[in-house]
């Protein structure tokens, strides 16, 4: 069926350019945008730790050329930052005053990293690692030989440190309550797994709570870490891995509805017409829980965003995952998560 | 070894914006820092308004002959009149705009939606950091300049240095806002991450040498006109050729000469050629449609044999045609343009450099060989910048002519002699001895009116032959030959503004693997047949590339070299698009090839 | 004015030898038809130049195309024969490259108002220090015989067989509002009236305009003829006041009698002059500049 209806794609991660892939194929005709806050096309961010090993210019980690978008017809909007969602007019407001009218929407914005309140003053003295730019400073940052503070280690800051430790770095984890997140660890599990964590040649720093981070003086590491028993210690940079929050701050006056993320049907839909969400964002509706939960990893995330473009475009599929979620001791006594695989 | 830097950057604006202004401080700093620097403004036709600006600046480490056919930065001050440019960046260029504009704008009003997917956005609160940094908005170009600054590391001190240089005229405290603002977004810049590829190498800039100055055609053609000591100049306005008469209008009084904007371009023509003919160094400019009023006039210096100086840029046209576009359609004028056999000098330089030298030479070659000397540029080249290296190495001749005397009084002085180069003796009022009249009738060695066949026959002669000795006038090339030597498949002769653009195309079928060469021509007539033809005995195929429908240029060779050649006509008002070229000398090459085949089949057969 | 006795040539020739005035004469013979007003303009100017002692090589005559245009031809002083309508801008250019020479334009009614008509308002404005003089037979007579711009009304000519319809202008109306600063109007008839003006024309410093009324012998035997022009002009009245451009115009405006005089005349910036401030003025300008870019260097350090 020909179309001029216009998706707007929210998010310009493995969900939205899933999804805008599955809906141009589905509806040829229609008009597709996506919306990115950052200013590069659609890369790997999986790929990322390879900074380490020397892959420095962002064209490498490109999941397609820019010729991709021109013979897909798909416009993609960069450094465009969303400000308020109109579901009654269907208006995106842009930072930029400009407005944009949708037919259907897709939330795919993912999330963002999880800063505990009590960080909040120090971080400007943290290195996140979330995009390409970000990426680079954390590795210009740390010295040749030099040492990785992880506060926390969820198990993206773990992937980063495998490649870390193999580019002849040191890694030390604080660890906290949120290390290995999202993965549930029972208390009586715990020591196996951070067994399975200085195998692999991390060092655990198990000293509580951060107390506060200071710049290192010009001749020593660049960082000193306080913790509130009193012990420090030191390295290049000091990187939170404390998990994720869905980026849903410009849903607000929305009206749609939120627990932590976007509340949406197992079929990805929210409660307001021509609205669905994926990936990181969305909690969805689990029957099996009765509760509405995430769903994390490549696989899902890319399964979500097939889902709502199936759905956008007419099906009433439900999302459903196929991954297991456990997280294991390999037989080399090494950590592997299912969430470090992806294609 | 680092890469060449070779950068084309844009700025869109709307008139008011400071687009032009903003990269005319661009353009002066970059060559305070040591680059070689082209640059072409597009301005609205209209004076009033919001029209379109565009000021396209090129910085190189090495000589380049012209604009880039594309842009490897775009500034939109101005984003409806920036985003029909948007397409002129190429993959991985960068496009700086106002990320917080004043107002709302409507749906696909603002240049983020219009951005191609090769393209690096930097999303800038322009006049955020422009009211930050003054207390008003009306900085926003100069935070612009400010950020591109910064975001390529260029030297910070030129920058100020250049902006004060701007200023220097107007209230001290003009200067302070402007570096603020600079400041600004020179900070700003240095703060955002590079993501596009575009490389400005501040280490191979050139460190020293003779003195640099940034000049347009016309700039240049006014300072030859100083340097070969100008003394009178009647001119009257008409777009592209004002601004020699402006810019001459302020110099020229400083060192004595005079200046007199006449009732028409009659009247110009008519005092110049008066002033030739008092022993003046004397000057006007102008455009096309002057240059038709002018033809009889400069009938009358063929004629007279007076000196005299006619530059004349051309526009687009017949009539009114288009002001303020380019076009090389005003060749035929120049060089046959009149009534009777009235041979004279055209000059067309390729470039700024060669406004400058050919300007002032022209005054030599109008003194040496008694006859109006016409240096043709166009649009293009009158407002295009360039940076000119003034090395000293260009000593231009004062007035010296063959001052001949007659011993007997009376009127017995034999100006019109006719002598073995064709070239008389020559008196200006006020010197004794030489009383002559000087008449546009047919006349005998003495001056007196005479239409005798014998005479008319051989003062023809000697008005055309005395001109071949122009084309051995030392100290410009009338012809050169650049790119690959000997046998080559195609050639491309060239003249004017559009030679630049024609050796930038061979130079790019060179790196594909065509062998090609360009010939400049820079005298048009005299036409340096010789040179002309020899080149064109080495090319398969000689192409002709030129800013006009008819091919002018091409008809001219063609006409005395005997010999076809190949028109490629670009007459949209735009300078010539190198691609174009480029697709014209691919399609040439393979003709060569597919000839080749054909010649060799019927010997198979 | 007109002398009792008659006057021979031979009893003159030494008087005229002695005089200087042959110097100005080249050896060709005029091309004029006998009786034509030209001789007797040519003679003034010749007398006037003589009177003056200006020298043949500091005298430059510019013409553009007509009869009165071959008149360079017949001086042996420099001599510039331009094109049709062209004698003004021309010899303003001559006069600007050199302040120093004397420059007389010359030429006729078709040459000065016809087809060079937007020239003389501005060397006027201007002006120019120069001495116009046009010689005005109210017909085109090197293309013989065709109506001009100063031919009368009900002129039959070979182009206008059934009348000229058209009116004439007033050339001494014109350049007082033009405002030419010396405006003077003489007869081709009136020999001796003539030099005297054509001596005050040139003693002018600023642009002077001598208007000539002369016959074309040959093609007008009706209207401007010697007999008819006798009968029509006199002297401006002798209270004429030539400061007073009323007044000027008042008699300019008189056509049925001619008026030979001096109309009008005042003492104003030439172009030359106006040339020299200008460059004294630029010369200024850079040290004005200079000041204040010293002010500025001196408050930079604080």
């Amino acid at each position: 069926m020909p179309s001029s209806t216009h998706h707007v794609v929210l998010g310009n991660g493995i969900a939205g350019n899933h999804a805008a892939d599955v809906i141009r194929k589905r509806d040829p005709n229609s008009r597709i945008t996506i919306i990115s806050a950052g200013a590069l096309l659609f890369y790997n961010r999986y790929d990322l730790p390879d900074v380490f090993r020397g892959r420095h210019q962002w064209v490498d980690y490109l999941v397609h050329p820019p010729e991709y978008y021109e013979s897909q017809n798909i416009t993609l909007r960069r450094k465009t930052r969303v400000v308020e969602l109109d579901p009654q007019t269907q208006t995106l407001s842009l930072a930029h005053r400009e407005t944009l009218h949708y037919d259907k929407l897709l939330i795919a914005t993912g999330g963002h990293a999880y800063i505990p309140a009590r960080l909040l003053d120090d971080v400007g003295l943290m290195h996140s690692f979330h995009n390409f730019r970000v990426a680079m400073q954390v590795q210009n940052a740390v010295r040749k030989n030099g040492t990785v503070i992880m506060l926390g280690g969820d198990v993206m800051g773990l992937d980063l440190a495998r490649t870390i430790i193999a580019t002849g770095h040191r890694v030390i984890v604080a660890l906290d309550n949120r290390t290995f997140w999202p993965h549930e660890i029972a208390q009586s599990e715990r020591a196996r797994y951070l067994q399975a964590l200085e195998s692999m040649g991390l060092d655990i720093w198990d000293h509580g709570k951060v107390d506060h981070i200071e710049a290192g003086n010009s001749k020593g590491p660049a960082r000193q870490v306080f913790f509130e028993d009193g012990s420090e210690i030191r390295g290049d940079v000091v990187m939170p891995f404390f998990g994720l929050v869905p980026t849903v701050d410009f849903l607000a006056t929305s009206g749609i509805d939120m627990e932590r993320g976007i509340l949406v049907s197992p079929q990805l839909q929210t409660a307001r017409d021509n609205i669905w969400a994926a990936g990181d964002v969305c909690q969805i509706w689990s029957a099996t829980s009765n509760a509405y939960r995430f769903y994390y990893g490549y696989r899902n995330v890319k399964m979500m965003g097939e889902v709502a473009a199936y759905n956008m475009t007419g099906e009433q599929s439900a999302f459903e995952s196929t991954v297991d979620e456990a997280l294991e001791v390999t037989s080399k006594g090494l950590l592997h998560s299912p969430f470090w695989e992806y294609d | 070894m680092a890469k060449q830097t070779d950068i084309q950057i844009s700025i869109c604006g709307s008139a008011g914006d400071g687009t032009i202004a903003v990269g005319d401080i661009f353009k002066r700093a970059m060559a305070r820092a040591g680059y070689r620097v082209i640059a072409f403004d597009h301005y609205p036709a209209e004076i009033r308004g919001f029209g379109k600006c565009i000021s396209r600046t090129r910085i190189s480490t090495n000589q380049v002959y012209s604009m880039k056919s594309y842009s490897d930065v775009l500034v939109s001050l101005n984003d409806l009149h920036a985003i029909p440019h948007v397409g002129e960046v190429r993959d991985y260029g960068a496009i700086i705009y106002d990320s917080a504009p004043m107002s709302a704008v409507a749906e696909g009003a603002h240049i983020s939606g219009h951005l191609m997917p090769g393209h690096l956005p930097y999303a800038l609160p322009i006049r955020e950091l422009s009211e930050l940094a003054t207390g008003a908005n009306r900085s926003r170009n100069i935070v612009a300049l400010g950020f591109i600054a910064g975001l390529y590391q260029l030297p910070q001190q030129a920058f100020h240095q250049a902006i004060a240089a701007k200023f220097e005229t107007k209230a001290p405290a003009v200067a302070d806002t402007a570096l603020a603002a600079f400041d600004s977004g020179f900070k700003s810049g240095s703060s955002t991450y590079k993501f596009d590829d575009v490389q400005i190498d501040h280490s191979r800039a050139r460190k020293n040498g003779g003195e640099v100055r940034m000049m347009t055609g016309n700039g240049a053609i006014a300072h030859g006109c100083l340097e070969a000591g100008i003394e009178t100049f009647f001119g009257y306005p008409i777009t592209p050729a004002t601004g020699i008469m402006e810019r001459l209008a302020v110099e020229m009084p400083r060192r004595g000469g005079r200046l007199v904007q006449t009732e028409d371009e009659i009247a110009a023509i008519s005092a110049t050629i008066g002033a030739g003919y008092a022993g003046a160094r004397a000057a006007t400019a102008t455009s096309g449609p002057g240059l038709a009023l002018m033809a009889e006039m400069l009938g009358l210096g063929v004629m007279a044999e007076v000196p005299a100086v006619v530059f004349v840029s051309q526009r687009g046209g017949p009539s009114t045609g288009m002001p303020t576009k380019t076009e090389q359609s005003d060749l035929n004028l120049a060089v046959w343009g009149g009534h009777g056999d009235a041979r004279r000098i055209v000059l067309a330089p390729t470039n700024v450099e060669g406004c400058r030298r050919c300007a002032a030479r022209a005054f030599e070659m109008a003194e040496k060989f008694q006859v109006p000397v016409i240096v043709l540029i166009d649009l293009y080249l009158s407002n295009r910048y360039e940076t000119v290296f003034l090395q000293g190495e260009d000593n231009f001749l004062p007035k010296n002519w063959q001052r001949v005397g007659s011993s007997s009084p009376g009127d017995n002085y034999r100006r019109y002699e006719l002598t073995a180069d064709g070239l008389s003796p020559r008196c200006v009022p006020g010197e004794a001895g030489g009383i002559h009249t000087a008449t546009g009738l047919e006349h005998d060695e003495y001056g007196h009116p005479n239409d005798n066949p014998d005479v008319h026959s051989l003062m023809s002669k000697k008005r055309h032959e005395k001109l071949h000795d122009a084309m051995k006038y030392p100290g410009i090339n009338f012809t050169k030959r650049f790119g690959d030597k000997g046998k080559i498949d195609v050639g491309l002769l060239a003249w004017g503004s559009t030679f630049g653009e024609a050796l930038e195309a061979v130079l790019l079928a060179r790196e594909e693997g065509i062998r090609c060469a360009a010939m400049k021509v820079v005298m048009m007539s005299p036409l340096p047949t010789r040179p002309i033809l020899r080149f064109c005995n080495d090319c398969q195929q000689v192409l002709v590339p030129e800013l006009n429908y008819t091919g002018q240029f091409a008809n001219l060779v063609a006409g005395e070299l005997g010999r076809p050649v190949v028109r490629v006509s670009h007459a949209t008002g735009a300078p010539m698009d190198i691609n174009y070229l480029l697709t014209a000398i691919r399609n040439a090459a393979k003709k060569k090839l597919r000839s080749k085949t054909t010649t060799s089949n019927p010997a198979k057969a | 004015m007109i002398p009792e006795q008659p006057v021979y040539l031979e009893d003159k020739v030494d008087e005229i030898r002695q005089s200087g005035r042959l110097a100005y004469r080249s050896t060709a013979l005029p091309t004029w038809c006998p009786g034509c007003g030209y001789y007797s303009m040519t003679e003034g100017l010749v007398n006037a130049l003589t009177e003056l002692r200006i020298k043949t090589e500091d005298t430059v005559i510019v013409s553009g195309i007509g009869c009165a245009s071959r008149f360079p031809f017949f001086m042996d002083t420099y001599g510039f024969h331009t094109l049709h309508g062209r004698a003004l801008p021309v010899a303003t250019g001559v006069k600007v490259a050199n302040d120093k020479l004397t420059v007389v334009a010359v030429g006729g009614d078709g040459d000065g108002f016809a087809i060079g008509g937007g020239h003389i308002p501005h060397a006027a404005r201007r002006n120019v220090n120069i001495t116009y003089l046009l010689f005005d037979n109210g017909i085109y007579g090197l293309t013989k015989g065709q109506v001009s711009p100063t031919s009368a009304t009900g002129f039959i000519t070979p182009t206008s067989p059934f009348q000229n319809r058209d009116a004439p202008l007033n050339p001494l109306l014109m350049l007082l509002s033009y405002g030419a600063s010396w405006v003077g109007q003489a007869y081709a008839g009136w020999p001796h009236h003539l030099t005297q003006l054509i001596r005050q024309a040139l003693e002018h410093p600023g642009f002077s305009y001598l208007h000539v009324l002369s016959p074309c012998v040959t093609f007008d035997k009706t209207d401007r003829t010697y007999q008819n022009l006798d009968l029509a002009v006199r002297e401006l009245d002798a209270d004429h006041d030539s400061s007073d451009m009323a007044a000027a115009m008042r008699a300019a405006a008189d056509t049925s009698t001619p008026m030979l005089g001096l109309y009008y005349a005042e003492m104003r910036e030439t172009l030359g002059q106006a040339l020299d401030l200008i460059a004294a003025r630029a010369a200024g300008a850079q040290r004005i500049k200079r000041a204040t870019t010293r002010h500025r260097q001196r408050k930079a350090p604080a």
